[in-house]
């Protein structure tokens, strides 16, 4: 008899990707429905540099060719945002107010931009690089502005800042010391990486930080709190990601930074998982919860979360102390300061 | 003009006036006990049902959006003697559940900084209006001057009695003027607010300990009533080893050091344990003494912490670093210094009755943090034996100790709660001293209906962004520990944001007698706020049920809509065909029962 289960997963990244050709080799007959609130199936984010500069064309973009989902017999539900979830009843509803019932739910959500807490009332003036439709809302205003701030810095930010300057662009970029947060680049690794970086032609500053920002008739002007003024045509943003769980804050999901779940990627609430970078796992093996980033470590658990969807009972593969190069600096992956506790114990003899 | 047929069912109530206005539209006027009315007041006005005080929230917001701000202010005095201090540091039940702030409708209202905005902004010589009763002759002590005693004060000097405060420390306020920082409560405005309370003839006693000075025996002989409102003094431990190294602080020893100017000794790395007010409150005052690294240890999740957006908001701004899901299980000491801070992790865990999350330690997950200072702030308990051990067991509803005409009030009889409840505790303190005293019930709570001719706000309101509160910068913060970081409101801010108010306290009915059953008003309804019911069922306490629905036309017997939902748009009252649909202005106020 054909299954009727119906499996909903809410993220259309690598993890919920991988989550839904996990479950369709494994139970061919289940409906499966993959929701999204962005307008364009599954997609390189780490490419978004490389469209921006019209390097690539939009199709390519794309990790899959459009007849995928037809003949995966996944429902792709784009453009389509979830409201809430009533765990009690396994129903989410959009907000539409449409009403959709799960079997099993998978929250895939990933992460989006991190607003500096001292950046909220100048959040209209700054532009992110998270997602397609910014991309896309920014594209031609990059093209034909000449004059950037850049503040914070992380993998994307760099990359997005020697894409400027091939470009001919004139950028200003503040190294922030939270950038990574919650890991602190200290002073040292500041100068390093500009140091690195000064050999694209960008005007770098560190140990400063923003004031406050000021609009006028389409320019901004950032005021740094060491007094320097700089008036640019866009302000960037890249102070780190956050994940993206509000929709889900009051359902009944124990939530801290992410989703908390267990090592089965199991919320607290039957029926309900959640991996990928909104998700916070425990790692029996280092007696806390973690929070990873990157594409492979996503694949991987929405793989393991559809085999537990399904009976299995596979633990997730502990994430290794991962670090990579940031300009000749090493940076750990891992987000939450307390993943790494072990390096500042003090040695107790 | 709409025809008022307001109070067609059973009540018990009196009509008071009929009042012309110049459009002729008369105006009815009814006060109500029956419990239905109390049920649809709480149910229909949900931020004020959440204040332990019970202001009159929308009452007030109204005020200002008129911008008779020293009516907003009186109104809420009515319910709360400290309109600008808790302006500033009220915990905001109200607006956890303000509808405003429910799915789908948006970013709850501001409540909390338009109170402060009537402080700032009512004219510095705006009259205070107090109805006070003849003298009784009796004379009452009040031991503490916090909320509760300063509130237990007033309104027992207000019913006519001779009231002494006997205050342990050199100033008056208890935890308002030695837990909370200066930067988010001025003290020439907390004075204010505490002299407003003094010049009702309230004498103050400071320094005056009882159990050191002077005891509780003495008060019981020498007054007709005692009411004992000491709030939690007493700190609550860690009960881990390092306890007792000397940069070890409790929360409330360390603000009151650093509120009288002291400068204690926090490092360069300051652990602070706790997920309260107080908590965050010692954090940022430790950045302001120079603490680079500033960490918050939390047992629970971000979302488990004692406090609001607002609060969280301005942590972060200041740098303060939340490190949720552990617990401390030591303190690292080396020569007799704080090196370092062990914590363990934890987990949530749910209890299902009652449903409650709990944290609980993972075993073996011990790691250490190298720090210069922590600071424990769990909260405080009440200090009973050193106030008096006759003092026996505390009656939480009669507010009555075993001691013969001693009372107790706030904190020191609910435990650790917040200012508002505080307030809240003090004032049926005074009633039931005054009740024991004078053998009279002499005021009661009354539900007040008065027909409404308009809805008093377009719907186009209900998009209006919520307006953030003005802050000084962070260099101005560091410059000085008293410069306050929330400036308040201005004018046109404040009434930009009153106009998000819903007005939950206008109240729309469809008169089921009139009804012709067009669905106009379900048509125009934009939230699913208009019922067609079969059954109104009632709770045991008088109150309306939830409705039973039905879509079945044959089984209907009423059109309702549902005040708990309904946004107050006013949309169904425009497009009524029959004029069926009347606004009533209900609010809950306090009568003398003579009246």
């Amino acid at each position: 008899m054909a299954s009727t289960d119906h499996y909903v997963i809410i993220g259309n990244g690598p993890a919920g990707n991988a989550a839904a050709e996990t479950l369709r080799e494994k139970d061919p007959d289940c409906r499966i429905t993959i929701i999204s609130d962005e307008n364009i199936p599954f997609y390189y984010k780490p490419k978004l540099t490389n469209f921006i500069s019209g390097q690539i064309a939009e199709a390519d973009l794309l990790v899959y060719n459009p007849d995928f989902y037809t003949d995966q017999n996944i429902r792709l539900r784009l453009g389509q945002r979830v409201e809430e979830i009533e765990a009690r009843t396994n129903t989410l509803y959009l907000s539409h107010m449409e009403a959709v019932n799960y079997t099993k739910l998978l929250i895939a959500t990933g992460s989006k931009a991190r607003v500096l807490p001292s950046m909220e009332s100048y959040a209209h003036c700054l532009s992110f690089i998270t997602e397609y439709e910014e991309v896309v809302a920014y594209r031609k205003q990059i093209r034909k502005a000449e004059s950037f701030f850049i503040f914070g810095g992380d993998l994307v930010g760099f990359r997005f800042l020697k894409m400027l300057r091939k470009m001919g662009k004139q950028v200003t970029l503040m190294i922030c010391p939270h950038a990574f947060w919650p890991f602190n680049i200290t002073e040292e690794m500041q100068d390093t990486i500009a140091a690195r970086l000064s050999d694209t032609g960008a005007r770098i500053i560190t140990q400063d930080d923003i004031s406050h920002v000021v609009e006028d008739n389409g320019r901004y002007t950032v005021t740094t709190q060491e007094g320097q003024g700089v008036t640019v045509d866009m302000v960037f943003s890249f102070n780190g990601l956050v994940p993206r769980v509000d929709f889900a804050r009051g359902c009944g999901l124990d939530i801290d930074r992410g989703i908390l779940v267990n090592e089965y990627m199991q919320t607290c609430l039957d029926d309900i998982y959640a991996c990928g970078s909104c998700a916070q796992i425990y790692n029996p093996k280092l007696n806390t919860y973690t929070t990873s980033i990157g594409w492979p470590n996503a694949q991987t658990q929405g793989r393991v979360a559809a085999e537990n969807i399904l009976g299995e009972n596979r633990e997730v593969q502990a994430v290794g102390r991962k670090y990579f190069d940031l300009e000749g600096v090493k940076i750990k992956t891992t987000w939450w300061e307390d993943y790494d506790a072990q390096d500042d114990n003090i040695n107790l003899g | 003009m709409k025809k008022k047929d307001l109070y067609t069912k059973e009540q018990k109530y009196h009509q008071e006036a009929n009042h012309t206005y110049s459009t002729h539209t008369v105006t009815q006027i009814a006060y109500s006990t029956d419990a239905r009315d109390f049920g649809q007041v709480a149910k229909s006005v949900p931020c004020q049902d959440a204040c332990p005080a019970r202001t009159n929230i929308p009452g007030y917001i109204r005020c200002i959006n008129e911008k008779r701000y020293g009516r907003a202010y009186e109104l809420n005095r009515g319910a709360n003697i400290l309109p600008g201090v808790l302006g500033r540091i009220c915990s905001r039940p109200c607006e956890s559940a303000c509808r405003h702030g429910e799915p789908d409708n948006g970013v709850s209202v501001g409540i909390c900084h338009l109170k402060r905005a009537c402080a700032d902004l009512k004219s510095p010589m705006h009259r205070i209006i107090e109805g006070l009763y003849a003298p009784t002759g009796k004379t009452v002590a009040v031991v503490g001057s916090g909320p509760a005693g300063l509130a237990a004060a007033h309104d027992l000097a207000i019913l006519g009695h001779q009231v002494v405060i006997y205050e342990s420390e050199e100033k008056p306020g208890g935890m308002l003027m030695y837990g909370i920082p200066e930067f988010r409560l001025p003290r020439d405005l907390l004075m204010v607010e505490i002299n407003n309370v003094l010049r009702l003839g309230v004498t103050l006693k400071t320094n005056q300990a009882v159990g050191r000075d002077i005891t509780l025996e003495d008060l019981q002989r020498d007054y007709d009533a005692v009411v004992v409102a000491t709030g939690c003094m007493a700190p609550r431990k860690l009960g881990v080893e390092g306890e007792d190294l000397p940069q070890v602080y409790d929360g409330l020893a360390f603000m009151k050091a650093v509120n009288a100017g002291e400068k204690p000794f926090v490092g360069k790395k300051t652990m602070v344990i706790g997920a309260g007010f107080t908590a965050v409150d010692c954090g940022r005052s430790a950045v302001r003494l120079g603490a680079r690294e500033v960490k918050l240890c939390i047992r629970k999740t971000i979302d488990h912490m004692r406090i609001d957006d607002t609060e969280k908001h301005e942590a972060e701004v200041e740098g303060l670093l939340m490190h949720s899901l552990v617990q401390p299980s030591r303190i690292i000491g080396e020569s007799g210094k704080v090196i370092g801070l062990e914590l363990v992790r934890t987990r949530l865990e749910t209890i299902d009755e009652p449903p409650y999350k709990i944290s609980v330690p993972i075993e073996g997950s011990e790691f250490s943090l190298p720090c210069d200072s922590v600071i424990a702030a769990l909260g405080q308990t009440p200090d009973i034996p050193h106030i008096s051990s006759a003092l026996g067991r505390l009656d939480q509803e009669k507010l009555t100790s075993e001691m013969d005409k001693v009372f107790v009030a706030g904190d020191f009889v609910t435990g650790s709660s917040d200012v508002i409840s505080a307030v809240a505790g003090g004032r049926a303190c005074a009633l039931a001293i005054d009740q024991h005293l004078t053998g009279l019930k002499r005021k009661q709570k009354v539900v007040r209906l008065e027909s409404h001719a308009s809805t008093d706000r377009p719907r186009s309101y209900d998009f209006i962004p919520r307006v953030d509160m003005n802050t000084i910068d962070m260099d101005e913060r560091l410059k000085n520990y008293t410069n306050e970081v929330e400036t308040g409101f201005k004018p046109d801010q404040a009434d930009e944001e009153s106009k998000r108010c819903y007005l939950c306290n206008l109240v729309y009915e469809i008169d089921p007698l009139r009804c012709i059953y067009c669905s106009a008003c379900i048509d125009v309804a934009p939230k699913d706020c208009i019922k067609m019911v079969e059954s109104i069922p009632k709770n045991p306490d008088g109150s309306y049920a939830p409705y039973e629905e039905t879509s079945d036309w044959d089984r209907v017997v009423s059109i309702t809509i549902d005040n708990h939902a309904c946004i107050r748009c006013g949309q169904c009252h425009e497009v009524c065909p029959m004029d069926c649909i009347p606004v009533t202005k209900t609010e809950l106020i306090e009568m003398d029962t003579e009246e």
